[in-house]
């Protein structure tokens, strides 16, 4: 049994996003400030998208070169031009997705910061065991 | 005890973190990270983005993240961009009556950080304006687009709020509404550029789609793929240029609302408004 060193250093790396969103849903279950709460969310949210970003990676050498990112260089392409790009690109796919799960999640985190800023200037508190007590 | 506590809890979860990536990359799952290739889909947009001797099939852009978000899945971003609409307009909702008064004294344009400062942000706030515009009309050409552009524009404004004081920002017509406007005129030409191909084929009586691009097999018309020998990529650019107005007058927004005093945010919550009306 053999391990490859860039097998494993990418399966760590694959391991390590699945710790990391484990850790930001801890963050929000377990934390009572909102401030907290809403920096472990975007936490949750960068890491689900790097890991997004992996699932269209592939594996180097594939065939022969090294991946390059999926945009082509050479604005009149030819024939063998664009067989060699999809040989060696990586799935576009997942970067269009992540483009738009990044803007949602932006303007989800704007929204729950302005939510939370009126919360404290109201209540004057962003522990949400007083929030819970909060009557009227 | 608690130190400890937190040290034997840190190691566990990397000892499981190292321990499953071993597994991993012995074979446990039956196979290794990462495959080989790519999927069939993701074959079929490489193959088609930038491909001439497809012609029905092409979108005549070498970015092939671009062509997916604006072209063959150019729905999803024009509903991601009403989430981020409505988000803004949640949140001026939430902080309605909520601005900053123009001051009119001299002593307005003396607040701020120091000369040199002032003088660096001059600058900078131009270069950084270049660079998002760059990035936004290359957006079909190079990785970027209108978001990314909007999101570095947006700096600009952040920079004049913290150096000047948000008081200069609101004298220099770096305003809510002024922005708002910016805004509704980007988000009516990401409209009005779904629309473009379908009006054009309406008025030349041939079919055509919404978010059409390029001509396809049941409806031959499309917007020009290259303008003057530069390639331009049909709607893509226009709807990178207009998403660019929509996200840079959005940020705007959010600025200038986070910045307002919180001793005047204070008097209008607490004052009802009567100083308003």
């Amino acid at each position: 049994m053999s391990i490859d060193v860039n097998v494993f250093l990418f399966s760590l790396m694959i391991y390590t996003i699945i710790m990391n969103i484990g850790i930001s849903l801890y963050a929000i279950f377990q934390r009572p400030n909102i401030i907290k709460k809403i920096i472990a969310l975007t936490i949750l949210g960068d890491s689900a998208n790097v890991l997004a970003i992996i699932v269209g990676y592939r594996a180097w050498p594939s065939p022969n070169r090294a991946p390059i990112p999926p945009v082509l260089t050479n604005l009149h392409p030819t024939g063998e031009d664009i067989q060699m790009f999809t040989q060696v690109a990586v799935d576009p796919l997942p970067q269009a997705l992540v483009l738009t799960a990044v803007v949602i999640g932006l303007a989800v985190t704007v929204f729950l910061v302005f939510l939370a800023l009126q919360l404290y200037r109201l209540y004057g508190t962003l522990d949400v065991r007083k929030i819970t007590k909060l009557r009227g | 005890m608690k130190g400890w506590m937190r040290a034997v809890s840190l190691l566990s979860i990397i000892a499981v973190t190292v321990a499953l990536a071993l597994g991993t990359a012995s074979g446990g799952l039956g196979y290794v990270l990462p495959f080989p290739g790519v999927r069939d889909l993701a074959y079929w947009f490489l193959f088609t983005a930038l491909n001439p001797s497809t012609p029905l099939f092409t979108v005549m852009s070498p970015e092939a993240v671009t062509s997916i978000v604006w072209d063959y899945r150019g729905l999803d971003t024009l509903f991601e961009t009403t989430v981020f609409f409505l988000a803004i307009i949640g949140s001026m909702a939430l902080m309605r009556g909520i601005e900053v008064v123009k001051k009119v004294e001299e002593r307005t344009y003396q607040i701020g950080m120091s000369p040199i400062v002032k003088t660096v942000t001059r600058i900078s706030v131009a270069a950084i304006l270049a660079v998002a515009a760059s990035i936004a009309l290359h957006g079909h050409l190079t990785p970027g687009g209108g978001f990314q552009g909007g999101a570095a524009a947006a700096v600009a404004p952040l920079l004049l709020i913290v150096v000047f004081s948000v008081y200069f920002a609101v004298g220099s017509h770096i305003n809510k509404k002024n922005m708002l406007t910016i805004r509704t005129i980007g988000l009516l030409g990401v409209g009005l550029t779904a629309f473009a191909v379908l009006i054009i084929g309406v008025i030349h009586g041939v079919g055509a789609y919404v978010f059409q691009n390029q001509p396809k097999a049941t409806a031959p018309i499309g917007l020009p793929a290259d303008l003057f020998g530069s390639l331009t990529s049909g709607t893509l650019i226009l709807f990178n240029f207009f998403e660019f107005l929509a996200v840079a007058a959005g940020f705007t927004i959010v600025f200038l609302l986070l910045s307002v005093p919180e001793r005047r945010v204070m008097e209008i919550l607490e004052g009802g408004e009567k100083d308003e009306h």
